[in-house]
């Protein structure tokens, strides 16, 4: 008896030595991370060193500014219209990925799948050149007749949208693909047997099943949409500003960490208030009684 | 009748989507290869000419041929860090039914939702208080955290395909568990070790978002080169400079996609 308890706890030890330097990295390197931009964001000045004491004036200077609230409106703008063109363009093709064969399937998730890896820096500069005065869309316009002459395509928000759609379409393929493959097909032969057409089973019978993974899918890509600020920066010029890069500013340029600090923060309440509401308001309902994984 | 043919509409509406779709995703990266191989000066589609000499240019340029060295080592480093930490996180998760478990997995997944100027910051604020600040080992720390979430959930999930008899069967014949470990339980989950492997590798290599806050001084990644320098002008030598990203991308994903299969690599 005894010694089996200690076998119980040798083997306890043990485990917890095998999660510990994953658990350790992030902990101090991910956790402490983000205390410590909570807790600088409510330095006083505009400098951390020798900073002490706290004060909301960051928190203040941010909603104070109509400047700073009509970018995080127009932030949270993008994001949406962002998760809505991802789903729009990415459910047909996550779809029928899910329902290919997968032999047929391989070339296909390549092509999902490596810009979803590449860097990012080198996607934005292939719409630079896609997008550019000389680029391969101003002179098919051209040649097409839509345009009499090549037009600046680039720094507006258009571009902007473009180019984040098209970086966080893989993820809401990928998503929609797993939640589909879920879906027994026999449900929708099903459906069809019964003599639902096309729309009638999507809406009975696809869409109750997937849209709680979708969702997930969607909030993921709204936090990420949100904090961009590579886009922003290379294809959005001066007028397509996003708080991303206003913190990149005053972190890298203005030094102004507190304020970067506060602006961060405020960025990830908005994101996690975001996935909170939608859990509470979709995904739970949809889901009780369901045996959702 | 009606119903049929909006049935039709339909199907042919998300075949133009479909097209359109793999069309954007791949079109950005097709442009800049074939852009990368003009003679010219100017960054232009169709390009004019044929040469080499952009790829010269970046063979000659220290600027961006030390930013290289830099990333392969650093996602070389962030891979093997990454796969240690995260095959045991992972052995440990799947294997040991302890309280939490499902809290200590979403935690492991975690990084993935910290906004990387968020994450940015805070690692830049401590790596000044304990002295790794604008280091080499503060930049792979900080890629360590981001690429751990795709290792432990890609080694989660194939570890929960792996056939547990397998090992019970060595168990059983009296094999140690260090030995059912190194001869049974890791040949297995190869597969699943060289996708995540890969993922944690091109995570690292193509980040620019961290590594533009963590590598601010003397260790500029190729990403960040890339950034700073698109920044001032767009010229083919960037389209060369992306032209070989792209193709240790590529490389890197067609060798998982050889091995494991497609469906592992996410």
């Amino acid at each position: 008896m005894n010694s089996s308890t200690a076998e119980s706890e040798r083997r306890k030890t043990c485990w917890l030595l095998l999660l510990a330097p994953a658990l350790l990295t992030l902990i101090v390197f991910m956790l402490i991370p983000a205390g410590i931009v909570l807790r600088i964001s409510f330095y006083p000045g505009s400098t951390t060193i020798g900073a002490e004491g706290y004060s909301l004036a960051q928190y203040v200077k941010f909603f104070w500014n109509p400047l700073h609230l009509s970018v995080l409106g127009e932030t949270v703008a993008y994001a949406l219209i962002v998760c809505l063109g991802c789903l729009v363009l990415g459910f047909p093709v996550g779809y029928s990925l899910a329902r290919h064969p997968p032999a047929k399937r391989r070339v296909r998730m390549l092509m999902v799948i490596v810009p979803l890896t590449l860097s990012l820096v080198v996607v934005v500069f292939g719409w630079l050149v896609l997008l550019g005065r000389q680029g391969l869309i101003n002179n098919v316009l051209v040649w097409l007749g839509i345009l009499s002459s090549p037009q600046q395509l680039l720094f507006n928000r258009t571009a902007v949208v473009i180019v984040l759609i098209q970086q966080f379409l893989p993820f809401i393929i990928l998503s929609v693909m797993n939640v589909v493959m879920q879906i027994d097909p026999f449900l929708e032969q099903a459906s069809t047997s019964l003599r639902a057409n096309r729309v009638r089973t999507f809406i009975k019978v696809v869409i109750p099943l997937s849209t709680p993974g979708i969702l997930a899918g969607l909030s993921l890509i709204f936090v990420m949409a949100a904090s961009a600020f590579v886009t922003p920066r290379l294809v959005g010029g001066p007028r397509a500003q996003m708080v991303g890069g206003f913190i990149y500013d005053q972190i890298l340029t203005t030094s102004n960490w507190p304020f970067g600090a506060a602006m961060a923060f405020i960025l990830l309440a908005v994101g996690f208030g975001l996935m909170a509401a939608l859990n509470t308001a979709i995904i739970r309902p949809l889901t009780r009684g369901l045996h959702v994984q | 009748m009606f119903s049929d043919i909006v049935d039709r509409m339909l199907a042919g509406v998300g075949k133009l989507v479909r097209v359109l779709v793999y069309l954007t995703l791949i079109l950005p990266g097709v442009i800049v290869v074939a852009t990368s191989f003009t003679s010219g000066n100017a960054m232009r589609f169709p390009p004019t000419g044929f040469s080499l000499r952009w790829y010269y240019a970046f063979w000659e340029s220290s600027l961006f041929f030390d930013s290289l060295t830099l990333s392969l080592k650093l996602a070389a480093l962030s891979t093997v860090l990454s796969l240690l930490f995260g095959f045991a996180a992972a052995f440990a998760i799947e294997r040991h039914k302890f309280s939490g478990r499902e809290l200590i997995r979403g935690f492991m997944l975690s990084p993935l939702l910290i906004p990387a100027v968020v994450l940015g910051l805070g690692l830049m604020q401590l790596q000044v208080w304990i002295g790794l600040s604008q280091t080499f080992v503060g930049l792979l720390i900080g890629h360590v955290v981001v690429t751990l979430p795709y290792v432990v959930r890609t080694l989660s999930a194939s570890m929960v395909l792996l056939d547990q008899n397998l090992e019970q069967a060595a168990m059983s014949l009296r094999a140690k568990p260090a030995t059912v470990l190194r001869t049974i339980t890791i040949p297995l989950l190869v597969p699943g070790i060289i996708s995540a492997g890969v993922f944690a590798f091109v995570t690292s290599f193509g980040n620019v978002s961290l590594s533009v806050f963590l590598g601010a001084g003397g260790n500029v990644t190729l990403p960040v080169q890339v950034l700073a320098y698109v920044e001032q002008t767009v010229d083919p030598l960037v389209a060369a400079v992306s032209s070989v990203v792209i193709v240790f991308t590529l490389l890197a994903i067609l060798i998982a996609d050889r091995i494991s299969g497609p469906r592992t690599v996410i």
